[in-house]
């Protein structure tokens, strides 16, 4: 007895010595974020293609153009203090800043950005759509980018493109400008130093990278000589917190100043306290259902029409998403050119069953429905089942990561979520709304509609083509207009009910973190208040 | 449990030596078998997610071309049987390869995040053998009174508490409301950087350095995980101690030692308690064992970066190099705690000698 006495009370005073250990606040001139870094991977600008990466990449580095969050399609000048059309719209000349410094004390030249351009390209890997998609390949990215002298790059588009397109492209991460002459000596093998730059950095940005250890921490440190001044916060933090009530427990106790992972119960429970704001930052892609064209009942129109009736928008929208997503049919998000605020579709579970009966399946069928883990995805398949049940659609739902099954269209079901890079509705329209070759070995991948099986309707494709070439606005808005109508009209394989948000709770001291759409949320504009 | 067997007294000093040799050998061979077993099944199975690795490194939505290049590089295009041979001859050179998830070698990975577990596994065994055996023990001598019925009710409680639920209020009750514990990790984010790290054990690494406020804050952050894990490890240990003393005190010899008149104390210490340690030492290693792969949810909860949590997320994602290199890890260190345990066998059972 004795004995266990003094073990208990070696533990008492061993608990007591060490006190009270919660810190109130997080310094003045710092940064803390919590994030979840599971899906990290490396932080080479040209190699990545994740939120929580770009928002460290868009702050390591720069790119030619910046788009601010608050005007999205509005290109203004960063690296590039300027830049020229030509009058056929396919060669873009470029001015870059003089003065402009890398981390290492290197100049920023045009022939950086060459380099860079080269990098990413002839790497070919995911975010080098952003440039090949303009006709730019390992073959011809030497002639059509090239630096003239230190301070001017042309560049030049094998077609012509509606210029913004362009410009935008050179606005994304996947563009961000790299120390050339400091990397040439971190290359092994012919590798581009892709290896180095997996855990390092070799940007302008207004932040260098310290340390980061995947799954654990990244601290970054302000760049004192950065051209647009010195950033307030010497120095960031981001945590991985994975879990959602931990992160919110945090912010509220002042622990860390902004969380970005956190489940919609816990964003609602922070809005009540008040001490933080709940951002939805608007991402350009949407949460859809997928319905393989290949299975001869999904394929039929009415089937396909009955889904949509069986998605309890408003439910959702009032509680899975409310964070997550907004309520949107039309394929063209919000914002952007031909958008639309058109919402014909509600749960209707007699109307499902009508089209079903209509359809030739009055009792309705059985099917396999794969949904993505994780919130919300999860709770929107579990939504989906329930409403499918109701109109004697069975689906065996399987939660589980089966993205490889969706690419080789190995799926009769499966409902996931899109982000795309281009403020642009071509970027969402290329993959939801193209589909050149519908058979399977065309292994169009990259295209959600190929995934689907999908032989988009011909009007439809060539419609997004003509409005991607297309140069005059005006013209391009009513392009998108009519787009948005008939792929409405269309019954598409591809279901989309809410527009991807992704929301960010920051804390009221905190000011001038403002959450971008497209991943670009810098940390050099933010301060803090008393 | 025993791996290492034990020479034949009686045999004749000449062939003494070659035996043990052999036996060493034999010994040597069955731990290869095991570990290559282990990584076989790892592989296989790894091969049966439905993860796809290749879409864990170029995302969802990189065209067929990137996606074939990318499945190429990564070697996925070779028979899975060349692929393990491939992996296995890196092994052999202790190249355990590079996790698709970190962009670091697997081996670096490990050496960072194992200490975390091993810091956290050890503290929780203290505490759980620290308290469970006393605790054990008094409810064996007093069995059936107030004392045993409480050590059964904190047993019970310490079985069937889901530990991830235990996690979560323990962060909700001291770090929310009292302010009494940090929110998790292994130190302050503003204390990182500060301390070198030279064997990636936290306290030691501060301690060394002469970093006490790294070293208090270490100390804060860990006390929390490693009381929930040490609860758990109790309640385990505390039943096991009670049912090996409750079997030792109904022996013959003990009535023998009441006979002759010792008092209470040396019959439970001296003669019960001596002859479970064999046992006692079995659970310790394996409840310590169950704890340095086992700490995931722990782990999670307390933003631990430790094996646990380095383990899943590769599981997660299909990064085969840093699944099987924890796994390896994993089976060495539980053999090595299988060998130590029978080396301190012989020194505290001379029946075992």
């Amino acid at each position: 007895m004795k004995m266990l006495k003094r073990a208990l009370l070696a533990c008492a005073m061993t608990a007591t010595a060490f006190g009270p250990a919660a810190i109130a606040a997080t310094p003045k001139d710092e940064l803390v974020i919590a994030i979840t870094m599971t899906t990290m991977r490396g932080l080479d600008p040209h190699e990545i293609n994740q939120l929580e990466a770009a928002e460290v990449v868009a702050n390591l580095y720069d790119r030619l153009i910046a788009l601010p969050p608050d005007n999205i399609t509005d290109p203004q000048p960063s690296l590039a203090e300027s830049w020229t059309i030509s009058e056929d719209g396919k060669t873009f000349t470029f001015k870059i800043q003089q003065g402009v410094t890398f981390h290492s004390g290197n100049p920023v030249t045009a022939h950086d950005v060459e380099w860079s351009l080269h990098r990413l390209v002839k790497l070919g890997l995911a975010p080098s759509t952003d440039l090949r998609q303009w006709g730019f390949s390992a073959k011809n990215v030497d002639e059509l980018i090239r630096a003239e002298d230190d301070h001017t790059l042309v560049l030049q588009t094998p077609e012509v493109w509606n210029p913004n397109l362009i410009l935008y492209s050179l606005a994304s991460y996947s563009t961000s400008i790299v120390d050339a002459t400091f990397l040439a000596g971190k290359e092994k093998d012919g590798d581009w130093a892709r290896n180095y730059l997996q855990t390092a950095d070799a940007g302008s940005g207004p932040y260098s990278l310290v340390t980061w250890r995947s799954n654990q921490l990244l601290i970054a440190d302000a760049f004192k000589d950065y051209w647009k001044g010195m950033p307030a916060m010497k120095r960031v933090y981001m945590g991985h917190v994975p879990e959602s009530s931990a992160q919110r427990l945090q912010i509220d106790a002042g622990d860390v100043d902004v969380a970005t992972r956190l489940s919609s119960t816990d964003l609602s429970g922070l809005e009540r306290d008040g001490k933080v704001t709940v951002q939805k930052v608007p991402g350009f892609g949407f949460y859809y259902l997928a319905l393989n064209q290949k299975d001869e009942i999904l394929s039929n129109p009415k089937v396909r029409e009955a889904f949509r009736y069986l998605i309890d928008y408003d439910g959702l929208a009032n509680s899975v998403m409310k964070y997550y997503g907004t309520k949107q049919q039309t394929i063209i998000p919000a914002g952007l050119p031909g958008a639309s605020d058109e919402m014909p579709y509600k749960l209707d579970v007699d109307k499902a069953k009508q089209l079903l009966a209509e359809a030739g399946y009055p009792d309705g069928f059985s099917k396999v429905y794969f949904a993505q883990p994780g919130t919300p995805e999860s709770e929107l398949g579990v939504s989906l089942q329930n409403s499918a049940a109701k109109a004697g659609i069975k689906l065996d739902l399987q939660i589980g990561d089966q993205i490889g099954k969706f690419r080789s269209r190995q799926f009769e079901l499966f409902s996931s979520r899109t982000g795309e890079r281009l403020p642009d509705p071509h970027a969402v329209l290329q993959s939801y709304a193209t589909n050149a070759n519908n058979a399977d070995d065309a292994k169009l991948s990259g295209l959600v509609a190929w995934r689907s099986a999908w032989d988009v309707p011909k009007d439809i494709q060539d419609m997004v083509i003509a409005a991607a070439h297309e140069t005059d606005a005006e013209k391009r808005d009513a392009l998108y207009a009519r787009i948005n109508e008939t792929y409405l009209r269309a019954s598409p394989a591809l279901v989309t009910s809410f527009q991807r948000t992704d929301p960010k709770a920051v804390r009221h001291e905190v000011k001038g973190y403002v959450g971008h759409p497209t991943w670009l949320t810098r940390w050099d504009t933010v301060t803090k208040s008393e | 449990m025993s791996i290492i067997q034990t020479s034949e007294p009686s045999a004749p000093r000449k062939s003494a030596l070659p035996k043990a040799a052999g036996k060493v050998a034999t010994s040597f061979v069955v731990i290869l078998t095991t570990l290559l077993g282990l990584m076989m099944i790892t592989f296989t199975v790894g091969r049966m997610v439905p993860a796809d690795p290749v879409i864990a490194v170029i995302g969802d939505q990189a065209d067929q071309a990137t996606y074939d290049r990318v499945y190429k590089e990564m070697g996925l295009d070779r028979p899975i049987y060349v692929q393990f041979a491939g992996y296995l001859s890196d092994v052999v050179r202790l190249d355990f390869g590079q996790s698709i998830i970190t962009k670091q070698p697997v081996s670096t990975d490990l050496a960072r995040v194992f200490p975390a577990t091993i810091e956290l596994a050890t503290l929780a065994t203290i505490i759980g053998a620290g308290l469970g055996i006393p605790l054990g023990v008094i409810a064996a001598v007093r069995k059936g009174t107030w004392v045993d019925h409480v050590a059964r009710v904190v047993g019970l409680l310490g079985y069937s508490t889901p530990i991830f639920w235990l996690g979560t209020i323990v962060i909700l009750v001291f770090y929310a409301h009292l302010g009494a514990i940090p929110p998790g990790g292994r130190i302050y984010l503003y204390d990182e950087g500060i301390v070198q790290a030279r064997t990636n054990f936290i306290l030691i690494d501060a301690a060394l350095g002469g970093h006490w406020d790294v070293f208090r804050s270490a100390l804060h952050h860990i006390i929390a995980p490693a009381v929930i894990l040490g609860y758990a490890s109790m309640a385990y240990l505390s039943r096991m101690t009670r049912s090996f003393m409750l079997e030792q005190m109904r022996q013959e010899y003990i009535l023998t030692a009441r006979a002759k008149g010792l008092g209470q104390r040396p019959i439970v210490w001296r003669h019960a308690f001596r002859n479970i340690r064999v046992q006692l030492l079995t659970v310790i290693a394996l409840a310590y064992c169950g704890l340095l792969d086992g700490t995931v949810l722990i782990e999670t909860v307390f933003a631990w970066p430790g094996l646990g949590s380095y383990l899943t997320s590769a599981l997660f994602f299909a990064d085969m190099n840093a699944v099987l290199g924890s796994v390896l890890l994993i089976g060495i260190i539980s053999i090595a705690i299988n060998l130590l345990s029978d080396i301190v066998y012989r020194f505290i059972d001379p029946r075992t000698r």
